[in-house]
């Protein structure tokens, strides 16, 4: 939209005009320079040291890269332990029940949100879903520990009460993972939504409703559909958060589910194999990268670029 | 005369009347009983462990109980007199606020460039500068490490700057977003109008489109501060003993033991982030927090 308004005009420009407009695009120029200087020396070139040394030769202790020797020894010994890609597929798994657990928990609030008519109201649920994302995730995860543990808040009253003669595992596994990554990433789905089902014209719905449509049915077939570049938005950013988290499944697997950001840590900062946990650092990354393909692929294709 | 109250009595039904309509569904947009159950549940899925922190915090025991034992101080001036975790809520409160100055700097500057100037590749771009935010932090944390250390040039390696340029790249792409969006949103011929009533450029975005992306820019300013002030996969990797942010030392003290003066500090947090919360909603719309686009 914008993007047409702002085209160069076509029609013929006096040379004066037309020099003090390049000028001016030139000075224009200036406002991108820091951004993209921090972005291209601290994070371009960051990634490309480290996608270089992720086909070095693995060993240990060694911190550099070399451009001459370049092998697929580190993805090859990935690909060929268990322990490794069994915790690409764990963390791919995670990631997506995540991404589905946040929709059917978010987008009913981001809908109750997104159609509040009384603005105080409105502002008051925006401040408690920032809020809650907001907190540091550390802080959150510590809450659930005291709530889920062992000798959590919920174990200690069941088991005081003697309706439960030992602790309930609700953490230390895969479900105190997931309830972690659901907790983690939900705001960012329910963000995404909020807008997106906003900008959802109100008199589609009301003219479902006033040809006889159910309230459910107007949903399934208006605002739903409509909504699916949030829905998609949504499910993309929460899958990335939960696939590359380290802290969460480390407090609330309790070393016990192993993703791949456990793997990466471990061989940089306990093995000492940089070289390794480059490799498998750079194979995360391209799971990200080709889920958020795959997404564009399927927005174009399916919705005309509407996401 | 009367004629015209009666019609503003029908319009404005009393206030039982109206909390009635409400109830059944009618004066708002119905929203099914189900959305709400479900609503309800993830809002308490957000906030308890919110909750849970601040009253461990301000518990008198040693640990949370149900019902709890009683509220005391203890844990929070065993926080304030505490070397480790009082350090690292300061450092972690100004590692924040300089990342916050300088990437709603940057960050607003980038965003009027790319969505004011049409260049071949723009989305491109655009999606570039959100990239930091699909890379995991562990994996950004460890590519900059290993850079710092094999280009000493920069002297970044294990210092407060190369903390703050990491941070930098991950708060950035909120403030770029909620900025572009506030320019979308604003009808750039009002600054135009201005323009051609003669002030120079400078002056008219500083008078006429700033006040107008006022509120996208406060957005992008609490989320880079806020970003900052939690973020944890990222400084795992970058911090050291002199420079240990908040998340950092609780996490320390949390893999070995429940320390209630975690909690204390937690409710510290908490406070801070509601308190800019609430400043922001007075200042600002939250709506503009909507319109990010990660992607």
């Amino acid at each position: 939209m914008a993007s047409t308004a702002a085209q160069p005009p076509s029609v013929v420009v006096p040379q004066g005009e037309k020099r003090t407009r390049d000028l001016r695009a030139n000075r224009t120029v200036l406002l991108i320079i820091p951004a993209a200087f921090i972005f291209i020396v601290f994070f371009v070139a960051p990634v490309a040291v480290m996608l270089a040394m992720a086909f070095n030769p693995s060993e240990v202790g060694l911190v550099g890269f070399s451009l001459n020797d370049l092998t697929l020894e580190t993805f090859v010994r990935f690909f060929q332990k268990q322990l490794y890609w069994g915790s690409l597929l764990r963390s791919v798994w995670l990631a997506v029940l995540a991404a589905a657990i946040a929709l059917v928990l978010g987008y009913p609030l981001a809908y109750l949100v997104a159609k509040e008519q009384r603005p105080g109201r409105a502002n008051l649920y925006m401040i408690l879903i920032l809020a809650s994302m907001q907190l540091d995730l550390i802080i959150r995860m510590y809450g659930f520990m005291i709530l889920l543990g062992d000798q959590g808040l919920i174990n200690d009253t069941l088991m005081r009460t003697g309706l439960i003669s030992g602790p309930l595992p609700l953490m230390y596994n895969t479900l105190g993972v997931v309830i972690g990554m659901v907790q983690l990433a939900l705001p960012f789905m329910i963000l995404s939504l909020i807008g997106v089902i906003q900008g959802i014209n109100p008199s589609l719905e009301e003219a479902a409703r006033s040809l006889g449509a159910s309230p459910w049915k107007t949903f399934f077939s208006i605002t739903f559909p409509m909504s699916m570049p949030g829905v998609m938005a949504g499910s993309l950013l929460v899958f990335a958060i939960a696939i590359g988290s380290y802290a969460v499944p480390v407090l609330m697997g309790g070393w016990r589910v192993v993703v791949m950001p456990m793997h990466i840590y471990q061989q940089v900062n306990e093995v000492g194999n940089w070289r390794f946990g480059a490799a498998i650092a750079c194979i995360l990354f391209a799971v990200s990268l080709a889920v958020v393909f795959v997404y564009h692929r399927y927005t174009e294709k399916y919705m005309g670029g509407l996401a | 005369m009367s004629d015209a109250g009666a019609v503003v009595a029908e319009l404005i039904p009393p206030e039982q009347g109206g909390k009635k309509r409400r109830e059944d569904g009618i004066d708002a947009p119905e929203i099914p009983l189900l959305f709400r159950i479900i609503a309800t549940i993830t809002f308490i899925y957000l906030l308890l462990p919110v909750v849970i922190v601040v009253l461990s915090g301000l518990n008198s025991g040693n640990y949370l109980t149900f019902p709890p034992e009683g509220l005391s101080l203890r844990w929070v001036q065993a926080f304030l007199t505490s070397d480790v975790f009082l350090p690292a809520y300061l450092f972690s409160l100004r590692l924040a606020f300089s990342v916050m100055i300088v990437s709603t700097l940057f960050g607003t500057m980038a965003a009027i460039f790319l969505t004011r100037v049409s260049f071949p590749g723009r989305n491109f771009v655009r999606a570039f500068f959100m990239a930091p935010l699909l890379l995991p932090g562990l994996v950004l944390g460890l590519a900059l490490y290993v850079y710092y250390l094999n280009v000493p040039f920069f002297g970044l390696s294990r210092t407060f700057g190369g903390m703050l340029i990491g941070h930098l790249l991950v708060t950035m792409p909120f403030v770029i977003g909620t900025v572009s969006a506030a320019l979308y949103g604003f009808d750039r011929s009002l600054e135009e109008a201005a323009r051609s009533l003669g002030a120079n450029p400078f002056k008219a975005f500083m008078s006429i489109t700033l006040p107008n992306i006022k509120s996208g820019i406060t957005a992008g300013a609490l989320f880079a501060f806020i970003v900052s002030f939690g973020q944890f996969d990222l400084s795992l990797m970058l911090s050291t003993p002199n420079n240990t942010p908040l998340p950092f030392a609780m996490y320390n003290s949390l893999r070995y033991q429940f320390e209630p003066t975690a909690a204390a500090a937690g409710v510290f947090a908490i406070a801070l982030v509601v308190v800019s919360m609430v400043l922001t909603a007075r200042i600002t719309n939250l709506s503009s927090f909507g319109g990010i686009k990660f992607s």
